[in-house]
């Protein structure tokens, strides 16, 4: 016999799983650890800054207790102390929630637009500006808004304050409708655009071209296409876009600072003129209402810091959990 | 002259034909096809009657998928292609602009060599998938499902998973499962662009089961690589051939039994008994 043929018996089956050896080369080894240590150093630095505004606020939480929360004002000079970042955080997250019900809805359809219409040939340019968009500061779009945007947004505001004043939100009880949380939430959802657009895109042009062949090839029209194959495949990317946004949107200080005539009272008519978001009041006051002053506008940081980093995770989560962006096991 | 669709939106849809049912001849004159300005495909005229399987063979890079998707407008959809000449689906010239390019999908349906179901949709929906983008209401889904999946072949074997996602089956399954959406809407011919390439023998004989079983309803039109897949399920034979930098045509087209019994030309004698390509 020309080829010896051994054969091999069942054997025993191990009864632990084998621990795989992997000799790791040096500069696999060397890498490995700067990748982590800098990974590791970006939490630990995270920590520190939520430990550094926990420690430094906390005084104020002393003075103030749970009515920090339930508390709207800056007062911390003088008999009566009286603060809290009770309509703040209204305000705060009223402005997100006027972002992103403008934003988004721009957002998305510029990027199917970037995706799926634009002509090839202008594709990068159009990519190129919109990006381009996300890195203007913020402080050019506050001074735009209010020079450019906030007069011609009045008309309108008032307009849906005679005309829609049947939906409670857009009720005004004064006739100023300028300087509002709408208008601040409208600057920043022009703002969170370029954000939610771009990462919006790159999950749209991911979709397999297979599937959008064959919708295409039983007939669908690109918009049934879209509707059907484009934006389910996207699901899970357009959350987390959305989410990133929402991010950027409740920390937006400088374009509120500059919209937004401070108010501390809580009004659910968002046309109206006047509010306050957190990182407004912390803007505007710091170095103003001496010790306690600057400690509570530090708790109020953490606050804000603490809200904004949930939201990150969650959207960080459910990146994480859906293929390639996509959600389909959502 | 040279037809350059852009999009797939239809200028002229005051005048809609409706198209009929049943099997329907195909009959491509003269095409031509450039990508991005190369011509790959040159004169191509071919009759595939009404309720026949029409086979087209021929080596890698000849122009054979690009024939096929000229046949149901889906060319036009890659950037920078272009084309020349004119298909009839029945006496309808599809690039006249009688018919929507979205219709004439709808008429011409197509399965492409990797199954590409819908992964989030489930099986049930899948099927009914062609109905909904087009919004046609039917009385009863699911007799049109298990109608559509039995033609397909693959009724047993999923009649109990209908609420399961389309990804969720094997390859073969998956092939099946696009056949089955593509019949669902009725095509009155149906194109396949090697069906089997990526399939086990068994499922491949399914397939080439199913396409004897439904050729009397829809007239097929089938790229494939394997000879003998051509001889058993093709009435009809085109062999495709493209010279070196040169773009490819039809060597010889005509029944089964004379391309692969008697062929008159010798490169395509040598290429259905193996000896190049
Ligand atoms: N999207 C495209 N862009 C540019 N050229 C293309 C494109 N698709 C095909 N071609 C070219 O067109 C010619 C014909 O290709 P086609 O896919 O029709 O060949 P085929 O006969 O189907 O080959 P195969 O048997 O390998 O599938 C080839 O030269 C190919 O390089
Ligand atoms: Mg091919």
């Amino acid at each position: 016999m020309a080829i010896a043929t051994e054969t091999v018996g069942p054997g025993r089956a191990p009864l632990t799983p084998a621990t795989i050896r992997n000799d790791r080369r040096k500069g696999d080894r060397v890498f490995r650890g700067f990748a982590r240590g800098t990974g590791y150093a970006t939490l630990v630095l995270l920590f520190l800054i939520g430990l550094f505004l926990f420690i430094e606020g906390w005084p104020a939480i002393h003075v103030a207790g749970w009515h920090f929360f339930t508390t709207s004002g800056f007062q911390t000079i003088g008999k009566t102390k009286h603060f809290g970042v009770e309509a703040s955080l209204y305000g705060t997250v009223v402005v997100a929630l006027v972002a992103l019900a403008v934003g988004t809805p721009v957002a998305i359809a510029t990027a199917l637009f970037l995706t799926e219409y634009a002509p090839r040939r202008l594709r990068p340019f159009m990519i190129a500006v919109v990006d381009l968009a996300a890195a203007i500061p913020s402080v050019i779009y506050g001074l735009w808004a209010i020079y450019e945007l906030q007069p011609n947004v009045v008309g309108i505001s008032g307009w849906m304050s005679r005309h829609l004043s049947w939906i409670p939100i857009f009720k005004v009880a004064t006739p100023q409708v300028n300087a509002s949380l709408f208008i601040a939430g409208l600057v920043v959802g022009i703002m969170i655009v370029p954000i939610i657009a771009s990462v919006t895109r790159e999950v749209f042009s991911l979709t397999p071209p297979g599937e959008k062949e064959g919708a295409l090839a039983l007939g669908a029209t690109r918009s049934a296409m879209i509707r059907r194959v484009v934006l389910p495949f996207g699901r899970g990317g357009m959350i987390s876009a959305v989410m990133l946004g929402m991010g950027r949107a409740l920390g937006e200080t400088i374009a509120v600072v500059i919209i937004l005539s401070e108010s501390f009272f809580i009004s659910p008519h968002i046309l109206q003129s006047g509010g306050t978001t957190v990182a407004q009041l912390i803007a505007v006051h710091f170095g103003q209402g001496g010790r306690l002053g600057t400690q509570a506008l530090l708790f109020a940081g953490l606050v804000l810091f603490a809200v904004t980093l949930a939201i990150n995770l969650a959207a960080s989560a459910i990146v994480s959990r859906s293929r390639s962006g996509a959600g389909v096991d959502l | 002259m040279t037809l350059t669709a852009t999009n797939d939106r239809n200028t002229v849809s005051d005048v809609q034909p409706t198209p009929g049912t049943g099997a329907a001849g195909l009959v491509a004159r003269e095409v031509c096809a450039w990508f991005s300005g190369r011509l790959v495909l040159e004169g191509v005229t071919l009759a595939m009657p009404r309720s026949t399987v029409t086979a087209l063979i021929g080596p890698s890079g000849c122009g054979k998928s690009t024939f096929l998707r000229i046949l149901n407008r889906m060319h036009e959809l890659v950037p920078g292609a272009q084309l020349a000449g004119s298909v009839e689906l029945d006496g309808t010239d599809i690039y006249a602009g009688r018919l929507r390019a979205t219709d004439t999908r709808r008429n011409i349906g197509m399965v492409f060599q990797k199954p590409n179901p819908f992964p989030a949709m489930s099986i049930y929906d899948n099927v009914l998938s062609g109905l909904k983008f087009s919004r046609i209401s039917v009385s009863d889904r699911d007799a049109l499902v298990e109608v559509s999946l039995t033609k397909a072949g693959l009724w047993n074997e999923v009649k109990n998973r209908m609420r399961e996602l389309g990804g969720a089956l094997s390859g073969g399954q998956q092939q099946r499962l696009c056949i089955a959406r593509a019949l669902a809407v009725e095509p009155r011919v149906l194109l396949m662009d090697e069906p089997c390439s990526a399939l086990d023998p068994t499922s491949t004989a399914r397939i080439e089961q199913t396409i004897a079983d439904i050729a009397d309803e829809v007239t097929v039109v089938i790229v494939t690589h394997n000879m003998q897949q051509a001889q058993r399920v093709s009435d009809v034979c085109a062999f495709f051939l493209a010279a070196e930098n040169e773009p490819g045509r039809i060597i010889e087209a005509g029944p089964t039994d004379v391309i692969f019994g008697s062929p008159t030309d010798e490169r395509t004698s040598d290429y259905v008994h193996g000896r190049f390509g």
